[in-house]
């Protein structure tokens, strides 16, 4: 991992968050902090319902926390922006338009040209491998290829940092496997930094350079686990006593922290 | 990767020709029997006339222009009214869907209105505007204009949260959001809106004719009956049903039309 100034960094600082429900006050982020460095790709694992995705969504600025700090190349998070881009759980692309439609979607706040906007989408539709797909509308794509879409939306604006939120919970199990490689290569090829929130063990390892563990709500960071296996990875390393024995200790941690 | 998933079925399937014959045959069969039992007066040709005194009437409004000259008075009405209702009611709607505040307090207002039936402002609008085009007008908006306000509410408010996130994600603005999210998103509620209003905004004119002035449809077909001119009268009741006929085909057609994606 290399070293880079903090100013490069995606740092989340004593993070609290909670809910107000008509039950009272539900604490879902309690006291979190870790750094994403500039091409590292993060993971971080915990169950269903632990809290992971509201994290995101603050990164994201579409919610904020109640105390504590986010900053990204040394600016405070805030609000949206264009050097963070989102991959939803359900794709969340617009029905109404076609696959290459959605990909310029997501350009549409940038300072570009529209010339280089179709320029960039026809780009990134290439790197997911959905060329020929263009003027398909989501209905008529599988879920996996609907996630392609939405990954294409989010890498065609170039973030400084990739949120992946459950990017395959919602997609058939072989599916999940192939995208789970596509996904790795592509981050791996781009240098891309991402932060990708699962409750699947085995993605968090095997995408992840860093996995952070997470108790169950509120969220509290259990334990980092730094994944040793050089990339590219192939699916087979799944099955190393290295990846097996990584497994299981996540699993116990998992295990003695889920209430 | 798999290629094209689950394939949509196409969503009209057109009847066999077989089945359009044998609609066409009912037709034929009833005609003919029309005719028989109205020239032989078994029934009574004040009342029910007979398919060829029908058509000659409805050929001889054609020719000496009295179709042309009514359409287009009930047209206009027609047209201005629907018109107006989808520009006002989509607005009204959508602004509802979109400020929850303002949608909670033009909501009841809504509810009443709609429910209320709304034939029974007739006279008071008569009162205040006389037998008016203007008034035509009037009535037919008032009928359009709910289901479409409805229609565009409910539209407005039923864009799912996920869409609206990842264009925020993407930096989208307030007028960004619902120019590019919530209105495409409400458009498929609005369509439907506006096929009902269609349709009811040709049962509004001609029952706003029915109430007075001297041309349009509706009236023609009320001074018919009153002077008991009976083929005539089904002469103007056929054109007013092969008006509404085109106008619902049209709707259909401008639905799935701006309706390909879904």
């Amino acid at each position: 991992m290399s070293q880079s100034p903090s100013s490069r960094r995606l740092v989340v600082k004593d993070l609290y968050k909670t809910f107000t429900t008509s039950n009272g006050v539900l604490p879902v982020i309690d006291n979190i902090s870790f750094e994403v460095s500039p091409g590292e790709v993060v993971t971080i694992v915990g169950a269903s319902g632990s809290g992971k995705t509201t994290l995101l969504r603050m990164i994201a600025g579409l919610e904020t926390p109640d105390r504590g700090s986010l900053t990204l190349n040394g600016h405070a998070i805030i609000e949206p922006g264009p050097e963070r881009a989102m991959i939803f759980q359900h794709f969340g692309l617009m029905p109404w338009l076609s696959v290459l439609q959605n990909v310029v979607f997501g350009l549409k706040t940038l300072s570009i040209s529209p010339a280089e906007k179709l320029e960039r989408a026809h780009e990134a539709i290439g790197r997911v491998g959905l060329k020929g797909f263009e003027d398909f509308h989501p209905k008529h794509l599988s879920g996996g290829m609907q996630q392609r879409v939405g990954i294409a939306r989010a890498l065609a604006v170039r973030p400084s940092v990739l949120l992946c939120d459950e990017p395959f919970a919602a997609v058939d199990a072989m599916t999940r496997l192939l995208m789970q490689t596509d996904l790795l290569g592509i981050v791996t090829e781009q240098h891309a930094t991402a932060l990708l929130v699962t409750h699947d063990i085995e993605e968090a390892l095997y995408l992840g350079d860093r996995v952070l563990v997470f108790s169950s709500r509120p969220a509290r960071l259990i334990e980092e686990i730094p994944v040793r296996i050089p990339k590219p990875r192939k699916p087979e390393i799944r099955t190393s006593s290295e990846f097996q024995a990584l497994r299981a200790k996540v699993w116990r941690l998992l295990q003695e922290h889920t209430k | 990767m798999t290629a094209v998933a689950d394939d949509a079925a196409p969503r009209r399937t057109r009847p066999a020709t077989g089945t359009r014959a044998i609609s066409a045959g009912i037709l034929a069969v009833i005609l003919i029997a029309w005719e028989i039992a109205g020239q032989a007066q078994y029934v009574n040709p004040f009342f029910f006339s007979w398919p060829s005194a029908i058509l000659q009437a409805s050929w001889k409004l054609i020719a000496n222009g009295a179709l042309a000259q009514n359409l287009v008075v009930t047209a206009y009405a027609y047209l201005v009214g629907v018109f107006a209702a989808i520009i006002v009611g989509s607005a009204l709607g959508l602004a509802m869907g979109w400020w929850k505040t303002f949608g909670d307090i033009i909501d009841p207002y809504v509810v009443f209105f709609s429910a209320m039936p709304r034939i029974a402002l007739f006279p008071i609008l008569l009162m205040v505007f006389g037998i008016s085009d203007l008034s035509r007008i009037i009535i037919v908006f008032i009928g359009v204009v709910f289901p479409i306000i409805f229609n565009a509410y409910i539209g407005a408010k039923q864009t799912p949260r996920l869409l609206i996130d990842a264009a925020r994600v993407f930096g989208y603005g307030t007028n960004q959001l619902f120019m590019n999210v919530v209105f495409p998103a409400a458009l498929p509620y609005l369509i439907a809106g506006v096929r009902t209003g269609v349709t009811l905004g040709m049962i509004m004119v001609v029952v706003a004719e029915f109430f007075g002035g001297s041309s349009g449809l509706g009236q023609n077909i009320a001074q018919s009956a009153q002077l008991y001119k009976t083929p005539e009268l089904y002469a103007w009741l056929l054109f007013t049903s092969l008006l509404a006929v085109v106008l619902v085909k049209g709707a259909d057609r401008f639905e799935r039309w701006a309706m390909r994606w879904a």
